[in-house]
């Protein structure tokens, strides 16, 4: 068979069931805990968002298909496969009422991965062709054009251009032996080119060696965020032969949530071994630098911020410290927002929710989670680092008519540098 | 001679401060398991109590009960209560001796006639119009009946003096039998246990002391609040029982790890008693935590339980086949759906065709 089909659906579904799927159906309670640590139930109250029931119809694939009552059940008639019908009602919980934020699998009282759930029945709806237009193209132009928003080598180079003449300092393009490997995302390169300005000082001030690679220079991997593992692996593997090509010690995931997901923990799972390589988030670097002595800064933010905690980076990610740390050292008025570090609530727009024009509405009720957050602790800025969550907290923010500017925290600690920026010329410095 | 004096002013002539009389008075509330509250009200009678008379009848016995009194660490609750009771008869504790030791015996009930509290310790032969057992030339039902009428309430200390204990051992030569059977007119409190924990024959005393009252008792005469929990309840062992993980022998690998003790005897699990709570010599262990089970000793009949080393109930068969046989049978079962579902999951990943962004849209 080609093309997408509901029995190809059903088979890649029941491909991705496995022990830790079978025991998290088997020991589910029906507690209903997931349901208020869900931003979309909470804010719709529609019980269809209740996290375990977006993942229903995987879950009655492993009860007819891998257990004793299941099979009799089916067996007697009582139990439907699923069904076209099925596919469509749950294809906007699945992918529009989810950003694989995970806070639902921290609350689960016996342990079950629900995110990580709603990763894998992803792989049977894109399968079934049951995946949202906005991500399909996004996935299209990651696959075919390498970023899922279209940016060509050609665009990369004129803003490094760009870059290299403001700051007068070189921005290394495939450099091979250099220590660092840059991964950008397209965010990045096309809204917030200050990131790559920042990376650039802060590895001319710590003494560094880095370079970007011109054959992977994305870190956003479309593939991971539809659910389909062919594709998210050809994506990895891009980055892995560019790194193991150049011969970089560490590959650095940007300012980018699902990036590092995907870079660091579901990569090697998907090309099968392990790196020749280190993958270390950006704010696991400047961290590394700071207490190396690498990071000089001067000069505190006297306004009153805080920081939004990006799901992939301190729930999954464990960096939830990094950042605190580094805040310290810009920061006079650092407040914590409620629910702040692992148990921060998502943007609204992770997981592929932002790629999706269709679920624009559900994400900006769902959003209101973090309005109610940010008014508790009326700040004057906003400090994250996932440029997806910067760009879905700037929408939210204007929609609902904050006045509130939203910076990453590696252009924030750039600003801070003390001014090493030599009489000695710059370019000849960084080789 | 009980001196009209109140309990309170006995403990100031010893000595002993309002600070550590109100320490006393905590130690028997705890004791009684009365709730910190009633602590002022247990201080308030005691300071008004007087010392109320006691007198100690021993009879089929073996002293052991005595012992266990005597032998308690101090100066603890038990000591302090004892040095203020009138103990005005007391075979074994007394000096005096002989017709002076009876006279002791005759003025004391005379003088609180109708107050005095009757502890005893011991069966009562009633085989040979109770000749098996006499004092000054006097028999024990003899004594104890005479006794019993000016009682305002009567102690039966140890398993002996409540329902029999040893000397009641078929085939009970004496025809031995517990103060109960003989005295049916007088509130009557067991203290079973071969012996006694000490501490629970004095909180006996105290709740009197402080109530004017006998405390809560079970159907079998005992209190509640000493004799109310199974000694297999309040087991520290009680979790290995649950896992199925017993000593076989005594000086097997089960026992060194401190297994359950039931198929070596046990009786915990219809045993009533304090011993895993309050345990014994200053709560430093009792006989399951030094690797015996329990006896059972503070209930009815326990010498005729059928041996202290039979289990109480063997299942018939050789359960550890049976269950070594079901197991396999499921371990077989659950491989055998385990390889069919491993196999379907192999013939989905197997038919798994590669994704390409065109597989992405449908009907292409």
């Amino acid at each position: 068979m080609s093309g997408a089909s509901i029995e190809k659906g059903i088979e890649f579904i029941k491909e991705q069931i496995d022990a830790s799927t079978a025991s998290y159906f088997s020991s589910c309670v029906h507690c209903g805990l997931c349901a208020e640590a869900c931003l979309f139930f909470n804010q719709t109250q529609d019980p269809r968002y209740i996290p375990i029931n977006k993942v229903e119809p995987m879950r009655r694939i492993w009860e007819q298909e891998y257990t004793l009552w299941g099979r009799l059940k089916s067996a007697l008639g009582l139990t439907q496969p699923v069904s076209e019908q099925d596919f469509a009602d749950w294809e906007e919980l699945v992918y529009d009422g989810c950003s694989l934020c995970g806070r639902c699998s921290l609350v689960c009282p016996v342990g079950n991965d629900i995110s990580g759930m709603i990763r894998k029945i992803r792989e049977g709806f894109a399968a079934a062709g049951h995946a949202p237009e906005g991500l399909i193209g996004a996935t299209t132009r990651a696959i075919e054009i390498g970023s899922p928003m279209g940016v060509r080598l050609p665009a990369v180079k004129a803003q490094i251009g760009h870059v290299e003449d403001s700051i007068d300092l070189e921005i290394p393009l495939d450099k091979a032996g250099a220590e660092y490997m840059v991964l950008l995302s397209s965010m990045e390169i096309m809204n917030f080119p200050e990131y790559m300005e920042a990376v650039a000082r802060i590895m001319h001030q710590a003494g560094k060696s880095w370079t970007i690679s011109s054959k992977a220079f994305e870190a956003t991997n479309s593939g991971i965020q539809i659910g389909v593992s062919d594709l998210a692996r050809e994506l990895v593997q891009r980055v892995v032969d560019a790194a193991e090509e150049l011969g970089v010690k560490t590959v650095i995931s940007p300012e980018c949530g699902h990036a590092y997901t995907a870079i660091r923990w579901e990569g090697p799972n998907l090309i099968g071994r392990s790196y020749k390589f280190k993958v270390r988030h950006i704010l696991e670097v400047l961290d590394e630098f700071r207490s190396q002595g690498l990071l000089k800064t001067q000069g505190l933010e006297e306004a009153r911020l805080t920081y939004h905690d990006p799901c992939q980076i301190a729930r999954k990610g464990g960096i939830v410290e990094h950042p605190r740390r580094l805040l310290d050292m810009v920061a006079k008025n650092f407040v914590e927002m409620p629910d702040a570090g692992a148990m921060n609530w998502c943007c609204s727009g992770g997981g592929g929710v932002s790629a999706n024009e269709r679920a624009e509405g559900l994400k900006l009720t769902a959003f209101k989670q973090k309005k109610a957050q940010l008014d508790a602790v009326k700040v004057d800025t906003l400090v994250t680092a996932c440029a997806n969550c910067r760009i879905t907290l700037e929408e939210g923010l204007e929609h609902y008519e904050m006045d509130l500017p939203v910076v990453g925290l590696t252009e924030m600690i750039a600003e801070h540098l003390v001014d090493t920026s030599p009489e000695t010329p710059a370019k000849e410095n960084a080789q | 001679m009980a001196e009209e004096i109140t309990l309170l002013e006995s403990l100031r002539r010893r000595g002993v401060s309002r600070r550590g009389f109100l320490k006393f008075c905590t130690a028997t509330a705890s004791l009684m398991a009365l709730p910190p509250a009633l602590i002022p009200r247990v201080a308030a009678a005691l300071e008004q109590a007087k010392r109320p008379s006691v007198i100690w009848l021993s009879f089929q016995e073996c002293t052991g009960c005595t012992e266990s009194l005597t032998r308690s660490h101090a100066p603890t609750v038990e000591s302090l209560i004892f040095d203020h009771i009138s103990l005005d008869y007391h075979h074994t504790l007394q000096a005096a001796a002989g017709d002076a030791a009876e006279h002791a015996r005759e003025e004391a009930m005379k003088q609180h006639h109708g107050k005095y509290i009757l502890v005893v310790d011991g069966s009562i032969p009633l085989a040979e119009n109770g000749n098996y057992s006499t004092i000054a030339g006097i028999s024990n039902l003899e004594m104890l009946k005479e006794c019993a009428e000016g009682a305002a309430a009567i102690v039966s200390v140890g398993t002996c003096a409540a329902y029999g204990g040893l000397p009641m051992a078929k085939p009970n030569p004496t025809g031995a039998v517990g103060v109960s059977e003989i005295i049916k007119d007088k509130p009557i409190v067991n203290v079973p246990g071969c012996p006694p924990i000490p501490t629970v024959i004095t909180g006996v005393l105290a709740h009197f002391l402080v109530f004017g009252s006998l405390p809560e008792l079970d159907h079998l005469g005992r209190p509640k609040v000493f004799f109310g929990q199974n000694i297999h309840d309040r087991c520290y062992r009680r979790p290995f029982y649950e896992r199925g993980q017993f000593a076989e022998t005594f000086d097997d690998e089960g026992a060194r790890k401190g297994w359950c003790l039931y198929k070596l005897g046990c009786k915990g699990p219809i045993t009533y008693n304090a011993c895993a709570t309050n345990k014994w010599n200053e709560g430093t262990s009792w006989p399951v935590e030094s690797g015996h089970g329990c006896i059972g000793c503070s209930e009815p009949g326990f010498w005729d339980f059928g041996g202290l080393y039979k289990a109480l109930s063997v299942p018939t068969g050789n359960i550890g086949s049976t269950a070594v046989a079901a197991a396999a049978l499921g371990v077989a079962a659950g491989a055998g759906l385990a390889a069919m579902n491993r196999s379907k999951k192999q013939a989905a990943a197997k038919a798994h065709e590669t994704m390409t962004v065109t597989d992405l849209n449908k009907e292409t």
